[in-house]
């Protein structure tokens, strides 16, 4: 009588954890073996926000920025767009973390073997933003520390409110980076896609002005894009900023994006995906 | 007794011959160039988003009622902020291409595998970046008018100079910014991944030479530090001679201190580049990556 051998991959969820862990140290490891790479995230956003620091000087009178309090409730236009350029962080780790990764392994030669893996492939892509999240926290914090130092950085509300809020901003986040990823696999190119996608979701949400400066017709998409309530509500809880909506109606909307995003970012990447494998680009390049 | 016929080489160098290589290296690199769509994409979408998000921050600057201008013509000599604005970004975009696409140019041969090869063909070696800088230059001069054209058509950027005096500027530019890329190309024969020196060149640009804002709102120890860099005065001249109606002798000052830095740059390029292929050639660095 023939035995059927067990199989030795048997997915549960202790195993998705393991892969999950496996990822993300493997990639811990490669990122900190370039360390020039952690210093450079930490300057860069400085280096970029000094000629804003010093465009404001040439708006201000006796160092305030009075037009720019008319628009946004607060004087101190360094830390509200400090506090966007931490958060931008985050945008652009998801993309980075999740589109770029993709071609990095399409390029690698591994992406067909690794999609092989016993694992959900949407769960292979949040295990890739895993160090990508932890690096840019630790980054983002240095940089508001030396940005602090350098040009000034004073927050006075509610922490740990401003914490809660960017959670569900940060996992509707996935959303748009299952629905990006897909169209890297379509599309095979990565760089210019990532660079642009996220600097224009950067650019429309507000990370560095507040979006009632955007001409009118700009304005809707700045809306349509739940990050914008969750930059405006986290500045409103932290600096006490105007907010566009009461800042509860923020968090609900903020809510609500999260389940619809991750429900249409899922959909899209496995129609896309399943569209590829029936193609049989995955390994191409 | 046989005597040893010489064959006279199929390769003889001469003027005709380099400006055929120039040709062919210039062909090469527009046919890649043009093989990537998101490239040609790229060269649309960024000159308007790029400069967008410091434009909007300046409008927030500004206030409803533009309260904020009233100082920043004090500061600028202008209240056209989205002018000044476009000038400076414009001008750190064409240094930031530059040092990417004419500083890796020869180390992209290197990932290709062809450099060596290139090296021991009869043209003249420079040659390899003056071909690429010229493709390059063509991509500039799109990039240059898309700027223009979006601005102007679409968000009515108000130029009260003239178009010819920003063609010279643009001209007067050219040694000390190409310069510097041939520097930066040179160095990177031996330095391979020079990221953190693009990282390091384009970051001294965009603090110091007033991208957004007037070199006179910096402190003292860094208006010193914005004279010594060109890119400072091809802002200058630019913003005088797009933005005011000042004319020739405005542009002057800035013009022939352009003319000094190209000058150095150019030689300072060229040695360099002589320096490090001797060494590369020494070391066996040329075919490694």
């Amino acid at each position: 009588m023939m035995s059927i051998p067990v199989s030795y991959a048997q997915p549960s969820w202790l195993s998705h954890l393991r892969a999950l862990f496996a990822i993300a140290r493997k990639d811990w490891k490669q990122y900190w073996r370039y360390p020039l790479s952690a210093v450079s995230s930490v300057f860069q956003p400085v280096i970029w926000l000094t000629p804003v620091y010093f465009m404001g000087q040439a708006f201000s009178v006796n160092g305030q920025a009075r037009g720019f309090a008319a628009y946004s409730g607060t004087y101190d236009y360094m830390s509200f767009i400090l506090l966007g350029t931490a958060l931008s962080n985050f945008i652009g780790s998801v993309f980075w973390g999740m589109g770029y990764s993709l071609k990095n392994d399409m390029d690698a030669g591994v992406l067909e073997s690794n999609w092989l893996a016993p694992l959900p492939r949407p769960l292979l892509l949040v295990g890739r933003t895993l160090t990508s999240l932890l690096v840019t926290a630790i980054t983002s914090a240095l940089m508001l520390g030396v940005a602090g130092l350098l040009f000034g950085f004073r927050i006075s509300g509610n922490g740990i409110a401003a914490l809660l809020t960017a959670l569900p901003m940060l996992i509707g986040l996935y959303g748009f980076g299952f629905a990006f990823s897909a169209l890297v696999l379509i599309m095979r190119e990565a760089n210019t896609m990532v660079d642009i996608s996220s600097y224009m979701v950067q650019l429309f949400s507000g990370s560095n002005f507040p979006v009632n400066v955007l001409p009118r017709w700009l304005l809707p998409v700045a809306l349509a894009l739940p990050l914008t309530y969750g930059f405006d509500a986290v500045r409103g809880f932290l600096l006490k900023t105007k907010t566009l909506l009461p800042i509860p109606v923020e968090v609900a909307l903020l809510v609500v994006f999260m389940f619809i995003m991750i429900w249409l970012g899922l959909a899209v990447f496995r129609r896309l995906e399943r569209r590829v494998r029936m193609l049989g680009t995955l390994g191409q390049h | 007794m046989s005597a040893l016929v010489k064959s006279p080489p199929l390769s003889q160098p001469s003027l005709l011959a380099e400006i055929r290589a120039l040709g062919a290296i210039f062909y090469r690199e527009w046919k890649i160039f043009l093989r990537y769509p998101s490239w040609v994409i790229a060269l649309i979408v960024w000159p308007v988003i790029f400069p967008a998000m410091y434009i909007l921050g300046a409008r927030a600057l500004a206030g409803p009622d533009g309260s904020g201008l009233t100082q920043f013509l004090h500061a600028a000599g202008t209240d056209n902020f989205l002018g000044y604005i476009v000038i400076g970004t414009t001008v750190w975009m064409w240094q930031n291409i530059v040092l990417w696409d004419v500083g890796f140019a020869l180390r992209q041969e290197q990932w290709r595998g062809t450099l060596e090869s290139n090296w021991i063909s009869p043209t003249f070696r420079f040659s390899f970046l003056i071909g690429s800088s010229l493709a390059q230059m063509v991509s500039v001069v799109i990039f240059l008018v898309v700027t223009l054209l979006e601005f102007t058509l679409f968000f009515g950027m108000r130029l009260d100079g003239s178009l010819w005096l920003g063609l010279l500027v643009i001209l007067a530019a050219i040694p000390a910014i190409y310069g510097l890329g041939f520097a930066f190309a040179s160095l990177v024969i031996t330095a391979k991944e020079a990221q953190n020196f693009v990282f390091l060149v384009r970051g001294m640009v965009m603090i110091f030479c007033g991208i957004t804002f007037p070199v006179s709102v910096l402190p003292g120890w860094m208006q010193g530090v914005a004279n010594w860099l060109p890119q400072t005065h091809v802002m200058n001249a630019m913003r005088k001679a797009l933005l005011t109606t000042g004319g020739l002798p405005a542009l002057l000052p800035d013009l022939e201190k352009l003319a000094l830095f190209g000058v150095f740059w150019l030689v300072a390029g060229y040695l360099l580049f002589v320096w490090m292929d001797r060494r590369a050639r020494k070391t066996g660095a040329i075919g490694q990556f």
